[in-house]
């Protein structure tokens, strides 16, 4: 190419730049195919939301029921509805609830939504995330109010809880993309294992020295098996077997998977059988390395 | 009392209980298609798959993998009785009269092909490769031809292919 | 007509007629109303299990028309389920769900729909097409069996060992 074209060249790119460059802001604010993809991605690695639809209900409405030693909460319409989902809230706003447990009035969620650990989501994950949320069908269902019963809860029970017995996971700088690394990422921040698989302390925060050593009493009474590497109380698949299981909830003897797991692996518009291989092989690898503990669910 | 009164009762009576019978059995009588016909050779047809399959992992050496096979033996053995319900002697069944005549032989020919199916799964969950061969070498003719010589109407010269399912 | 006459008559009848009834059908009536459902159930319900285990290894063995032998043993035991979950079958042993019983005519579809997509799986290992029987393989296990363990059956709190290279070691010799 000669020096002129090099240089007509630029001029034209310079001008067709040009309007893009000032307007910055509005390409900022519409994602690309890929980023919402992306998004619809990481939205099957936490299972879905499923917490925030109730099954055979439209996805993200709200709604869902949960009882605890704090009260009663329902899951809020995360849907794009303006006036009672999160249509009119701003990427950060929406990042904030998630990650750090603050409404954009001001409000503490409680954390079922267990916003500790969605910390340790990557920002480029939420991003995409939330890119995504804004093009799951809006829904007008009016948040349900929370039905609290401990004093002074959000003033100062839940501040003090948090900061003394929730475990907080911190975000990584870049995404791991691969091995053991994703697959922490991926069972830790993301996929949330811990709030059901990890029992409770007293103060009903999780109990991370026994990490994903299982609940005997998890959500809807549920026995939630160990799943570290003890061999006789724990989780002794091979990874092939777990990766498979993920992906389609088949156990290796023939047995398929039913429950909240089952709802998760299906997922709403996506759940953990959309995961790759390759993801859920690093999710098998990561439950390798944990360590064994020794906790027996159920008789 | 007056038998008559007594009488007409009775007769409403046997009517109503064998009609809730009919219909409670019904429920397990047949396999959703109303026929017990159709449905006790769709019965068999998937035992001669079962054992044809166990036949040909023996074969091969595979012990452990007759297990499965043997308990879908088992397990249709236990649903028979229910199967061959007196009246159900059509055109197209090859069952024959002497099943309802010799009730108890039929029933005793049933649970001894479930014993013996029974048996064969217990070996190969086992893993005990020479009572599995022993049992797969006799049980044709001790488990199914005990009840197919007398009471199965033999079928034409013409055999066709082994059932696959 | 007397009515007490023809009430003592229908005592009489009916229980002739049941004792009847019961010889002929024999062993059957007792499976039906004995707490022996949840045992009987508990036993199809692993082979099921065992015949999905089978049929999976045949897949990857790329053993495709022998699968049908195993979607045809399903489709029958399907046939049964309904049966084996009388009211006042929830005992302490079983791990069905009260939501069974209140939401009877999902619980008896969900049966039926194991029927179906076990036939299906038949149909395809029968036509000895792999792409299609993987294709309804790589569904199989959520549609046929977790769309009613999904709502109606309790998790079970520890994953089983897993079986031998080859074929599944659950089966229980009795």
């Amino acid at each position: 190419m000669g020096l002129g074209s090099q240089a007509g060249c630029l001029v034209l790119a310079l001008v067709l730049l040009s309007p893009a460059v000032l307007s910055e802001s509005a390409v900022a604010q519409a994602p690309s195919a890929a980023e919402i993809a992306r998004g619809k991605y990481i939205f099957g690695a936490t299972g879905g939301c499923g917490c925030h639809t109730i099954p055979k209900q439209p996805v993200n409405a709200g709604g869902r029921k949960y009882d605890g030693p704090f009260g009663t909460v329902y899951a809020s319409n995360i849907t794009p509805d303006r006036e009672t989902g999160i249509g009119g809230w701003t990427d950060e706003q929406i990042i904030t609830a998630i990650r750090l447990g603050r409404r954009s009035n001001g409000e503490r969620l409680v954390p079922v939504h267990p916003y500790t650990v969605f910390n340790g989501m990557a920002a480029d994950d939420l991003k995409a995330l939330v890119a995504f949320l804004r093009t799951v069908p809006a829904v007008k269902r009016a948040n349900q109010p929370k039905k609290i019963t401990v004093p002074m809860f959000e003033s100062v029970f839940l501040p003090a809880w948090l900061s003394a017995f929730a475990p907080r996971e911190t975000p990584p700088a870049t995404v791991p993309t691969s091995g053991v690394a994703r697959g922490e990422y991926l069972v830790r921040a993301v996929g949330h294992c811990g709030e059901c698989h990890t029992p409770r302390t007293m103060t009903m925060a999780t109990d991370n020295s026994r990490f994903l050593a299982g609940n005997p009493k998890g959500p809807e009474d549920s026995e939630v098996p160990n799943i570290t590497p003890d061999k006789a109380t724990g989780l002794a698949w091979s990874e092939e077997e777990i990766a498979d299981y993920l992906g389609t909830g088949n156990k290796p003897d023939g047995d398929v998977v039913g429950g909240l797991m089952g709802e998760v692996i299906e997922g709403t518009l996506a759940g953990y059988k959309d995961l790759t291989k390759a993801d859920r092989l690093a999710i098998a690898q990561y439950l390798k390395t944990i360590p064994a503990v020794k906790n027996k669910i159920g008789k | 009392m007056e038998l008559r009164h007594v009488r007409t009762g009775v007769i409403l009576g046997s009517l109503v209980a064998l009609a809730v019978v009919g219909c409670a059995t019904g429920k397990t009588a047949t396999m959703g298609s109303g026929d017990p016909v159709a449905d006790r050779q769709r019965l068999m047809k998937n035992n001669g798959a079962n054992w044809a399959e166990i036949q040909n992992k023996v074969k091969a050496g595979n012990v452990e993998g007759v297990a499965v096979n043997a308990e879908a033996l088992a397990l249709h053995a236990q649903r028979i009785m229910l199967l061959f319900p007196e009246g159900s002697l059509t055109d197209k069944s090859k069952a024959k009269p002497d099943i309802w005549q010799k009730w108890p032989e039929f029933q005793a020919a049933a649970k001894n092909f479930e014993n013996r199916a029974g048996t064969l799964r217990d070996q190969s969950v086992a893993k005990d490769a020479a009572a599995v061969t022993a049992t797969v070498a006799t049980f044709g003719r001790d488990a199914c031809g005990a009840c197919h010589t007398p009471f199965r109407v033999p079928p034409p010269p013409q055999q066709p292919a082994a059932p696959r399912s | 007509m007397q009515r007490r006459h023809v009430k003592t008559g229908v005592v009489l009848g009916s229980l002739v007629a049941l004792a009847l009834a019961s010889s002929a059908t024999g062993q059957s009536m007792a499976k039906i109303w004995t707490s022996d459902a949840v045992a009987d159930r508990q036993r199809l319900m692993k082979l099921n299990g065992a015949s999905w285990a089978d049929a999976q290894a045949k897949l990857k063995a790329g053993n495709i028309e022998a699968i049908a032998v195993n979607a045809e043993t399903m489709a029958l035991t399907s046939t049964q389920i309904a049966a084996l979950f009388p009211e006042g079958s929830l005992t302490d042993k079983s791990k069905a769900k009260p939501e069974i019983w209140q939401k009877w005519a999902e619980f008896e579809a969900a049966a039926k729909n194991m029927g179906a997509q076990a036939e299906k799986l038949r149909d395809a290992a029968r036509s000895k097409d792999q792409a299609a029987t993987e294709a309804v393989a790589k569904e199989f296990g959520r549609q046929a069996c977790g769309t009613c363990h999904q709502p109606f059956r309790v998790p079970p709190p520890q994953q089983q060992q897993p079986p031998p290279p080859s074929p599944p070691q659950q089966l229980q010799p009795r």
